[in-house]
């Protein structure tokens, strides 16, 4: 693999594990939850970001809050990282070891407490998987919005920790918008609890805020109390196919400034709608550069309303065709290919290097120029998707690891392209986080200053680097 | 180019031998995970190393020289229960299957040809008798055995059979009945009824043929009073899956061939089988041979390749003079039909075809019901919390009988109903259109 081509590598194996504090682990946790053997450490030294790979020492699985606490005084006391990893489908790299430790998998703590019909409020551990979350409060008629592409395998704690977005961002928020309280363990070993089912809480600082987006920096989020709402009772899904993208951007705008705020507005680019397709098969127009998924949600009457003007506004910006999906079942198979985007790109090259820029939403069209523009300029192949409502990017470059010209280019590429994103008042990053694999942009973002309050922030958190050391910061 | 060598130049990284996976078709994965909830094993034990994704992680780390064949490996890539569950459920096209198929390949091969009874009996199985139906049929003590513990296993995990004669013994035991081969009373040429649509050609799987003669005979008659002719050539061989599965690739061309030219001889239209998992290895002819072959001949092979189930549902099914069956019945999607062929609808479609049948889906009909796994002794607790989980969705629907179309689920989910006194009858789909078909 080629050095210095934008992608992190390969990152050194960290001291070896003694016997007796094996055994001890084995004890405490059951033999069939203590991982370390190198094939296990090579795949718990992975996440869904392209080209990093690192070695933890150790894995384990604690299957009850207290065994929590217990791991991170024994990893204090053996004076080893913690990295907190819930289904390691992240996009920055955030639960990948970097100075090898112990890698503390949060997925078999998986159990949903309480669903609370009277206070709306459902209590889960942080290893539930967010799609099951999702099934079983609907299962009582309500409704848990945020819904990453990724939904079927990440997990709660790994969505709070990232402050994870989805396909409904644009109408109902992200993650952060549904944590209502936080319970788990401070670096050294202490528990902590903020939050709770008041919807009101100005006791102090919010260290419910700080923990949302932390990236398990932090401290280790055992258990959440997540706020839900009542489901919409109607639903349109519809989609728009555009001959340029521009235009398919112009109507992103638009609909924003009709002041009508569908719960999807996603968009799709020509390269991307191909890859999709051939995974699917839901006859996505292949020859199309651009298609929305938009979709309005809420009482029928509105919804209709809705419905109505936005196809208006799609008509007046000469839509090549619009459509209306004829069924749950044919909405529900947009949105699922949809989510498969990310993954159906790879199809077509070995390396999916992926960003995440966010630009105000008048922005947009501009947006897709510049990255028509430098995917020209670098000739390199480029899929872009994403969730155009929130202004949220995710052009995706087609590469190879193995060709550092290349890589080189592509580096080139996303330099170019968040300058320009910074620039127009963005950011580096909607929604994946920083990890290991955005820590220069965010300095550019938000200057000396802004890592200087951060770090001290990390710092009275976890004054000995314990947790999830080397990620977010320069070292 | 010749049969017994590998296209492959050179095997990559830390792989042995020739037919290594690929080093491309590693990269393809990109870690998403989005496999991770439909693979069987890993929803069993939660570790990633027994997910695709961890099995394709390591493997692409063989070929990069970053870990060995270790043991680890093989046995993640024996565990495997090849469903191809994840080749479904990957957006990227990653084979991960056929990824740990050519791993156990590998091992296969450096563990090298030693002389233990067991080793001697998996030479003698995949080499002399799959090849010769008329061998396997005189040798009925090893066919039974190998006909029930299902396709792969038997000679994959050939480590059982070093356990020694009690555990024979009890395998015997749980031997169900054995039918007379179907091939030695099928006529090559069973007549269309009614107004003839077309001749087709029958491919008689090696389990179907000595196991399940009765569903065989079955879809002969039921393709025939849907109005084709059917062609049933004697001389046809072993579709060569085991033998590919096993890590044995150079029998399994040589089977390919054969098999290639003896159909491609007959005057047919399509090349019909009731055996998910053969159907899945012949419409595979083009892949395992590619380069070995003429391509145009493969492809016009592969082209006339169906399921049963595919077929009829694809011609439109005769149904005015089918006989109503009054029941209700759940289906079991073999993995070998839904992820390898992608046939889901076609066996609904003709279920419901049927008057008077109600068809009552259950929970996640396209799970795994654990055959590969059912007899490993290693894996004996694995394959137990599959098939359990598999039995509670199907005792769930209350239907009176469970429909599947491929004799490895048929021979598990047999096995299972009877170990928990589950009162539902098994047929194979065109046991049931069978039943409903006039004489
Ligand atoms: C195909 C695909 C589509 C995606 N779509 C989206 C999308 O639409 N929107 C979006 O926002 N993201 C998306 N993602 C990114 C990713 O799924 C999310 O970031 C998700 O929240 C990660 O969850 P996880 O359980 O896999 O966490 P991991 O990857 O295991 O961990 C992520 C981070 O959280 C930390 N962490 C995990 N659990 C805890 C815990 N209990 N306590 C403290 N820290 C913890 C880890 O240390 C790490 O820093 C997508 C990813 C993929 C592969
Ligand atoms: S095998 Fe496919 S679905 Fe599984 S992690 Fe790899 S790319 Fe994703
Ligand atoms: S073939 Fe089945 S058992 Fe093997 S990795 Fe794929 S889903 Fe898992």
């Amino acid at each position: 693999m080629c050095r210095g081509n934008g992608l992190v590598g390969e990152i050194s194996v960290g001291g070896g594990m003694t016997k007796g504090l094996l055994e001890k682990l084995q004890r405490l946790f059951g033999r069939e939850n203590v991982y370390y053997e190198q094939e296990d450490m090579l795949v718990y030294g992975y996440d869904s970001t392209p080209g990093i790979q690192g070695y933890p020492e150790v894995v384990v699985f604690p299957t009850r809050h207290e065994l929590v606490q217990q791991a991170v005084m024994i990893a204090a006391e053996e004076q080893m990282p913690v990295i907190p990893r819930g289904s390691g489908t992240g996009l920055s790299g955030g639960c990948v070891a970097v100075n090898g430790g112990m890698v503390l998998g949060l997925s078999r703590l998986n159990a949903i407490r309480e669903i609370d019909e009277e206070n709306l409020t459902v209590t889960c551990d942080a290893g539930v998987v967010t799609l099951d979350l999702y099934n079983a409060v609907a299962a009582r008629g309500l409704f848990y919005p945020p819904d990453p592409g990724s939904q079927k395998i990440s997990t709660i704690g790994g969505n709070i920790a990232e402050n994870a977005g989805g396909l409904r961002g644009l109408k109902y928020g992200v993650t952060r918008d549904y944590v209502m309280g936080l319970q788990g363990v401070l670096s050294d070993g202490q528990n902590f609890a903020t939050g709770g089912k008041a919807v009101k809480d100005v006791a102090g600082y919010s260290l419910r805020d700080l923990l949302v987006g932390s990236e398990g920096t932090l401290g280790i989020i055992t258990s959440a109390t997540l706020q839900l709402i009542p489901p919409p009772q109607d639903k349109r899904t519809m989609l728009a196919y555009f001959r340029d993208v521009g235009s398919a951007a112009e109507a992103v705008s638009e609909i924003i400034a009709a002041k009508v705020i569908p719960a999807t507005l996603e968009i799709m680019d020509n390269t991307t709608i191909n890859c999709v397709e051939d995974f699917s098969a839901i006859g996505l127009p292949r020859d199309m550069a651009a298609l929305l998924l938009i979709e309005v949600d809420g009482h029928p009457a509105v919804v209709e309303e809705e419905a109505e003007a936005v196809m208006a506004i799609l008509r007046k910006l000469r839509a090549s065709e619009t459509h209306q999906a004829k069924d749950v079942v044919q909405a529900e198979q947009l949105t699922a290919a949809r989510r498969t985007a990310l993954s159906a790109l790879a199809r077509v090259s070995p390396t999916t290097v992926l960003e995440d820029a966010t630009v105000p939403r008048s922005r947009l069209a501009n947006t897709f120029a510049e990255i028509e523009r430098l995917k020209q300029q670098y000739s390199l192949a480029v899929g872009t998707f994403g969730h155009a409502g929130d202004g949220n990017l995710h052009p995706t470059c087609l590469a190879d690891e193995g060709d550092c010209e290349q890589m080189s280019r592509v580096h080139a590429f996303f330099d170019d392209l968040y300058n320009m994103v910074l620039d127009i008042g963005g950011t580096v990053s909607g929604e994946h986080g920083i990890g290991l694999a955005k820590q220069d942009y965010l300095r550019r973002q938000i200057g000396d200053g802004g890592i200087k309050v951060m770090r001290q922030i990390k710092d009275s958190f976890d004054p000995v680097g314990r947790l999830n050391p080397g990620k977010i910061f320069v070292e | 180019m010749d049969i017994e060598q590998s296209k492959q130049p050179a095997p990559p990284g830390n792989f042995v031998t020739a037919d290594a996976p690929g080093y491309d078709s590693l990269l393809q994965c990109m870690r998403c995970g989005f496999c991770l909830p439909s693979c069987p094993t890993f929803q069993l034990t939660g570790r990633e190393r027994s997910s695709p994704r961890g099995r394709v992680a390591m493997a692409r780390a063989i070929a990069e020289k970053k870990l060995d064949l270790t043991a680890a490996m093989k046995e993640e890539a024996f565990f495997c229960l090849d469903c191809r569950a994840c080749t479904s459920a990957c957006p990227s096209g990653v084979q991960a299957g056929s990824i740990m198929e050519h791993c156990r390949s590998q091992v296969a091969r450096q563990d090298g040809v030693s002389l233990s009874p067991a080793r001697q009996l998996r030479a003698f199985v995949l080499e002399k008798m799959l090849p010769s139906p008329g061998l396997m049929k005189n040798s009925l003590v090893v066919a039974r055995l190998y006909q029930r513990l299902g396709l792969q296993w038997l000679v994959r995990r050939t480590g059982v059979l070093s356990l020694g004669p009690q555990w024979l013994g009890k395998a015997e035991q749980m031997l169900p009945w054995l039918e007379k081969p179907l091939s030695d009373g099928l006529a090559e040429l069973t007549p269309a009824r009614g107004e003839k649509r077309g001749r087709v050609g029958f491919f008689l799987g090696c389990v179907m043929n000595l196991m399940f003669a009765e569903v065989s005979s079955q879809t002969v008659r039921v393709l025939a009073h849907q109005g084709f002719d059917v062609v049933t050539p004697g001389k046809q061989k072993c579709c060569g899956a085991p033998h590919l599965s096993e890590g044995d690739p150079i029998t399994a061309r040589k089977l390919a061939v054969a098999n290639i030219e003896l159909f491609m001889a007959q005057d047919v239209d399509y090349i019909i089988t009731d055996c998910a998992g053969c159907g899945a290895a012949l419409k595979d002819y083009k892949k395992m041979l590619e380069g070995y072959y003429d391509e145009a001949t493969l492809h016009a092979f592969s082209a006339k390749i169906r399921d049963v189930s595919e077929f009829l549902a694809e011609q439109g099914l005769r149904s005015a003079d089918l006989i109503p069956q009054p029941v209700s019945v759940t289906y079991h999607d073999p993995c070998h039909l839904a992820h390898a062929q992608q046939i889901t609808a076609a066996p609904r479609i003709l279920i419901k075809a049927i008057p008077g049948v109600e068809l009552r889906e259950m929970n996640e009909s396209d799970w795994c019901c654990g055959s590969a796994a059912t007899f490993g002794l290693k894996y004996v607790d694995a394959s137990h919390k599959i098939l359990k989980r598999k039995l509670a969705n199907i005792a769930a629907t209350n239907a009176d009988l469970l429909i599947t179309a491929n004799p490895g689920c048929q021979l598990q989910l047999a096995w299972g109903l009877k170990k928990a006194d589950m009162q539902q009858q098994l047929l194979h789909i065109m046991q049931l259109l069978g039943q409903a078909t006039p004489v």
